[in-house]
């Protein structure tokens, strides 16, 4: 039997032992539903004036979509991946390796690239149980370059030096510009998707369990909390979720090169995007990633063949001098219970 | 068999030498300041790009050149441990992501300054020609190289062992606050180290850039190599460094000369150290001390 109960700021919902609580009061989503707003007309607007800007709000929806699964996994394990790309390149390449071989549109390819994310984060789960210290920064550092190795030996079937080519496209209507709309709206859902489903996982009683781990691992076992499936579940949920992009760049650029995703600089970047976003805080993943996507697009634009150079510069002192990243300056006017802590050496 | 057994011992100690130079300060870093220094890619192009610089556009000859390029590494060695290590060592996610941050931004300012078009080439040959080992014919370069790296390592491994700075250090690397205690001065040898780790990947550099290829982007490649290294030995010991150094080198000799496919070589590292990991976590030898 369904009871519903009014309260003050809130909605709850009970059916039998679950509960479920729907927030009205307007000062908890007000500014979250401006932002989405915002994102949401962006494009629209970007069409009509400068439609290259669509491609920039693509890559930063992307780089939040990588990030905030990063950040979940950084929460729910205890520790810091150093090789998320790693599953973009699973994903990536089955979804290539499908399209390609048998034709198959990106609706096809879906549940491989997920199914194999899946079944490589199964294989690899045991080192967030396993590998202590620095050495779990090594072997997760280690592995995509494993991969990339592997497509360069391979190249007949990968096509390391040259990528992948040929991929049945995401989206096709015929008109180029529609197209980018298109997929910049698909990019925004998946950001939006996976920015909801994250936050909800961490505000949950599994997140709660979570952030026990992220503070202290031993504390949490000995209060009774089976930290050998949290950290599983977080990590093969998250990677997962990363592998999903994979399937998203092949499609969108209807081509897939090891290459671009998975060296060192590539991660780099994503680091970037965690860190100066909000250290792991998911909304800051969004934040982090709209500001080093549109910074590198202005540097590229108005700076010229220095840009390169200025851009780690530029984010290493904004490195130093965040010490809560871009989103810890909202941060601090509405503070928030839960701050995540990146732990390296565990 | 037997031109494969002579190929194999002879790049081996070529090999298994010339990573050892390469990994040896990565080593030693991660074993007495106890972090990871991401970062270590940027002495790699700062060592070619810098002797060049010296070269090119004040013309100095090749070696005040050099005196002057490990000048230039000193100061930034100080100012990263100055600014970052020290700084951020309690925050280890930071002090990642800056040590990285900088092996990309010296990266890029080589890339900057001296493109793959610039045609950067350091005439830092000690010796032409080849040596033939019976079967085996290997560059007079590397040979030298290699025996250079074995007396590099030996005075490494005498200053570590024999003399007072190096029980210091070492004491330093077992355990901070009793060093602290005894009147070792912390600040002091841990900005000592971070400069002597210089000399052995200046060296090994300059020793493989007329042979093997140079770039802006070369370090992050040495780079990987010296933390299969480093890992594999158990970070920061030296014995276990000169091991795995060697272990290596075999994994690498063995599939160019016995399987034939020199595209298996970074892969075979890579597994090997993947496997030891899981079955050794921490690594063929103790970290905890540096010999």
């Amino acid at each position: 039997m369904v009871e519903m109960e009014l309260k003050r700021d809130r909605i709850v919902i009970r059916l039998g032992t679950k509960k479920w609580e729907w927030i009205l009061e307007p000062r908890y989503w007000r500014n979250t539903l401006l932002w989405a707003a915002f994102l949401m007309i962006a494009p629209a607007v970007a069409y009509f004036y400068s439609p290259g800007l669509i491609n920039t709000m693509i890559s930063a929806n992307i780089y939040a979509a990588i990030a905030m699964p990063l950040a979940l996994m950084t929460i729910g394990t205890g520790r810091m991946n150093f090789g998320p790309q790693f599953y973009i390149g699973v994903g990536g390449y089955t979804a290539a390796l499908l399209s390609i071989a048998y034709g198959w549109g990106p609706l096809t390819t879906l549940p491989f690239a997920i199914l194999m994310s899946m079944v490589a984060a199964l294989i690899f789960s045991p080192l967030v149980i396993m590998a202590r210290g620095l050495y779990y920064v090594l072997l997760t550092l280690l592995l995509p370059l494993v991969f990339l190795e592997v497509t360069f030996i391979y190249t007949d079937i990968f096509k390391g030096d040259t990528g992948l080519f040929g991929i049945v496209p995401l989206l096709d209507t015929g008109n180029a510009k529609n197209n980018f709309l298109l997929i910049g709206y698909f990019s925004t859902a998946i950001m939006f998707a996976y920015l909801w489903f994250i936050n909800k996982i961490l505000k949950s009683r599994y997140g709660l369990l979570m952030a026990s781990i992220n503070d202290d691992e031993d504390v949490a076992h000995s209060i009774g909390i089976n930290i050998n499936k949290i950290k599983i579940i977080a990590f093969v949920a998250a990677s997962t979720l990363i592998g999903i992009i994979g399937w998203f760049y092949a499609h969108y650029f209807s081509s897939f090169a090891g290459i671009t995703y998975l060296p060192l600089t590539f991660m780099l970047k994503v680091l970037l995007v965690l860190m100066i976003g909000g250290r792991a805080q998911v909304f800051g993943c969004v934040v982090g990633g709209y500001f080093v996507a549109f910074l590198e697009m202005l540097m590229i634009r108005f700076m010229g063949p220095i840009q390169p150079l200025l851009f780690p510069i530029i984010l290493l002192i904004l490195l130093f001098i965040l010490p809560e990243g871009l989103f810890g300056l909202y941060r601090k006017r509405r503070y928030r219970e839960y701050l995540p802590t990146i732990h390296v050496r565990r | 068999m037997g031109t494969y057994i002579q190929n194999v011992v002879v790049f081996t100690f070529v090999m298994g030498s010339i990573y050892l130079l390469l990994a040896l300060g990565f080593s030693l870093i991660c074993g007495v300041l106890r972090i990871f220094h991401l970062g270590y890619a940027y002495i790699f192009p700062l060592t070619v790009y810098g002797t060049w610089m010296f070269m090119s556009a004040l013309g100095w000859p090749l070696i005040p050149s050099i005196l002057g390029m490990i000048a230039v590494q000193f100061i930034v060695s100080i100012i990263i441990y100055k600014g970052m290590i020290k700084k951020y060592m309690a925050t280890e996610d930071v002090l990642l992501t800056a040590l990285l941050l900088v092996a990309l931004i010296i990266e890029q300012a080589a890339n900057y300054f001296y493109p793959i078009q610039a045609g950067v080439y350091l005439e830092t040959t000690l010796a032409e020609g080849t040596y033939q080992f019976g079967d085996a014919i290997v560059p007079k370069q590397l040979i030298i190289g290699s025996l250079i790296a074995l007396a590099m390592t030996g005075a490494f491994v005498f200053f570590f062992v024999k003399t007072k700075t190096g029980m210091a250090i070492r004491a330093l690397s077992q355990d901070i606050y009793s060093s602290k205690i005894v009147g070792i001065n912390v600040e002091t040898l841990y900005m000592f180290t971070m400069m002597i780790v210089l000399l052995p990947v200046i060296i090994g550099t300059l020793i493989t850039a007329p042979v093997w290829s140079v770039e802006p982007g070369m370090g992050w490649m040495y780079m990987v190599t010296a933390i299969l290294v480093a890992v594999l030995g158990g970070l920061g010991n030296i014995k276990g460094t000169i091991i795995a150094s060697f272990l290596i080198g075999f994994a690498h000799a063995i599939v160019c000369f016995v399987f034939g496919e020199p595209r298996f070589m970074n892969l075979s590292a890579l597994i090997l150290v993947m496997i030891i990991l899981v079955i050794r976590p921490q690594g063929l030898a103790r970290s905890e001390s540096l010999w």
